[in-house]
C-alpha cells in the first residue's frame, strides 16, 4: 500500500501518476496485437490395466509441455519493444544496488538535454515517490511504480505504467528499476539497453558477486569518482573483472555530482539507434 | 525475493494447462531449472511450498530437474560442464569463450486426472 495516497493493497504494485502536462498529451494506442506463442502440448493417455469390475477409474494424463516460465513476462516484453519501436521511442533499464546514484544521474541528464530532446521516467521503489518527484522537478514527466513487497518491476508493470504516461513519438524513456542487483536481470521490461550502475563505493568486485547482471548490461556506469581518493577502488580492475563476465561491456567514468562524465553519456544514449 | 512470484506464475500455468487439458487434480509436476538460469532453486521450492496450498498443486509431487551449461574453453578448446558463473576450464582454468544451455526455466510436464 502506498503511504503516501493510501491507494493499492499489500502484496499489491501501485501506479502513481501525479505528473503535471510537461508536454502535450498526445493519444496513443498501445499495441495488444503482438503475440509469442512458446507452448506446445501433447497429451498422452495411458492405456492402464485392465479390470474385471464394473466402475470406472480416472487415467493420468501425462501433459509435456516445455513451457518457459518466464513466457508470459518475454511476451508483454516484446510487446512493449514493438510499441517503443513503432514510436521510436529510445527505452533504457537503469538497473543498481540502492544508492548508487541512478536518481542523480537521471537528474543531471534531464537538465542538459531537455532542451533539445523530450524525456519521461519510470521510477520503480518499494515505497514513496520520492524519486518521481525528485525526477519531475528536474523537468521531465515521471510515473512511479511501487511495488511493496515487490523486488523487481516486470514487463507487466511497464506495459501498465505506459497507458498512464501518455509517452510522444522520438522521445527517449529511462526506467529506473527497484535497487537490487540480483531480481531485476532475470526480467526484461521490453528495454532497447540496460545499463548498469555501480558507484566506486561499493568494492570494484562487485560484478564478480554479481555476473548475471553484469551478463545482461550493455554499459556499466561507474558513478562517484569524485570519491576515488577516498575509497580503496580499483577502476581497471572493475572492469576487467565486468568483461570477464561480458566481453562486449561498455564503461562510462562519472560523477553526477560533478559533471564528469555526463557527456559521454549523452552522447551514448544519443548514439542508440531504436 | 523474485522466486515468489516465479512460483505464482507456475501455479497459474499449471491451472490454465490443467484446464485446457481437462485435468481436475494434478499429480507431479516436473520443473527444469538451468544452474545458470538465475534462479534460486531452494528458494523457488520453499517458494512454491509455500504458494501451493488452495491450488491446483496442492497435492502435487514436485520434481526439480537440474541442467549444467556447457562451456568452451577459449584457450585449449575443451568443452566442459558449467553449473555457475565464471567457471574456469578445469584443463588450464582459462574461462569459456562461449555458453550454451544452462539457461532454462521451464514447466516440462504436469501429471494429473
Amino acid at each position: 500500500m502506498c503511504e503516501t495516497c493510501g491507494c493499492g493493497e499489500p502484496g499489491e504494485f501501485t501506479i502513481h501518476n501525479h505528473n503535471h502536462d510537461h508536454y502535450h498529451n498526445h493519444e496513443h494506442h498501445h499495441d495488444q496485437g503482438h503475440d509469442l506463442t512458446h507452448e506446445h502440448s501433447h497429451e498422452h493417455e495411458h492405456d492402464g490395466h485392465k479390470h474385471s469390475h464394473s466402475h470406472a477409474h480416472p487415467e493420468k494424463k501425462v501433459i509435456n509441455l516445455n513451457m518457459d516460465i518466464l513466457a508470459e513476462n518475454n511476451r508483454l516484453a516484446d510487446q512493449n519493444r514493438d510499441y517503443f519501436e513503432e514510436k521510436h521511442i529510445l527505452c533504457l533499464n537503469l538497473v543498481s544496488s540502492p544508492g548508487s546514484g541512478k536518481t542523480s544521474i537521471l537528474e543531471k541528464t534531464i537538465r542538459s538535454m531537455i532542451a533539445s530532446r523530450k524525456i519521461f521516467v519510470i521510477e520503480g521503489d518499494q515505497q514513496t515517490t520520492r524519486d518521481a518527484e525528485r525526477i519531475e522537478k528536474s523537468g521531465a514527466p515521471a510515473i512511479q511504480i511501487n511495488t511493496g513487497s515487490g523486488c523487481h518491476l516486470d514487463a507487466k508493470m511497464i506495459s501498465l505504467a505506459l497507458e498512464k504516461l501518455a509517452i510522444t513519438d522520438n522521445s527517449i524513456l529511462f526506467i529506473e528499476n527497484v535497487g537490487n542487483l540480483v531480481c531485476p536481470a532475470l526480467f526484461d521490461l521490453g528495454e532497447q539497453k540496460r545499463v548498469v550502475v555501480i558507484s566506486v563505493t561499493e568494492g570494484d568486485d562487485k560484478p564478480l558477486k554479481y555476473p548475471y547482471m553484469f551478463c545482461s548490461s550493455h554499459l556499466c556506469i561507474i558513478n562517484k569518482t569524485d570519491l576515488l581518493p577516498y575509497v580503496d577502488f580499483n577502476t581497471e580492475a572493475a572492469m576487467n573483472y565486468a568483461r570477464q563476465i561480458n566481453p562486449d561491456m561498455k564503461f562510462i567514468l562519472m560523477s553526477a555530482k560533478t559533471g564528469e562524465g555526463i557527456q559521454e553519456w549523452i552522447d551514448w544514449v544519443c548514439s542508440q539507434k531504436i | 525475493m523474485h522466486e515468489l512470484s516465479l512460483a505464482l506464475e507456475v501455479i497459474d500455468m499449471a491451472g490454465r494447462e490443467a484446464e485446457k487439458n481437462d485435468v481436475t487434480i494434478i499429480r507431479e509436476i516436473v520443473i527444469e531449472i538451468g544452474y545458470l538460469s538465475g534462479v534460486e532453486a531452494n528458494a523457488f521450492e520453499l517458494a512454491l511450498d509455500l504458494l501451493v496450498k488452495d491450488s491446483i498443486l496442492e497435492n502435487a509431487v514436485k520434481q526439480i530437474i537440474r541442467t549444467p551449461g556447457k562451456g568452451r574453453c577459449m584457450a585449449c578448446d575443451l568443452e566442459f560442464e558449467i553449473k555457475q558463473m565464471l567457471s574456469a576450464c578445469p584443463e588450464c582454468h582459462c574461462y569459456p569463450s562461449e555458453i550454451s544451455g544452462g539457461r532454462e526455466f521451464r514447466v516440462v510436464s504436469i501429471t494429473g486426472e
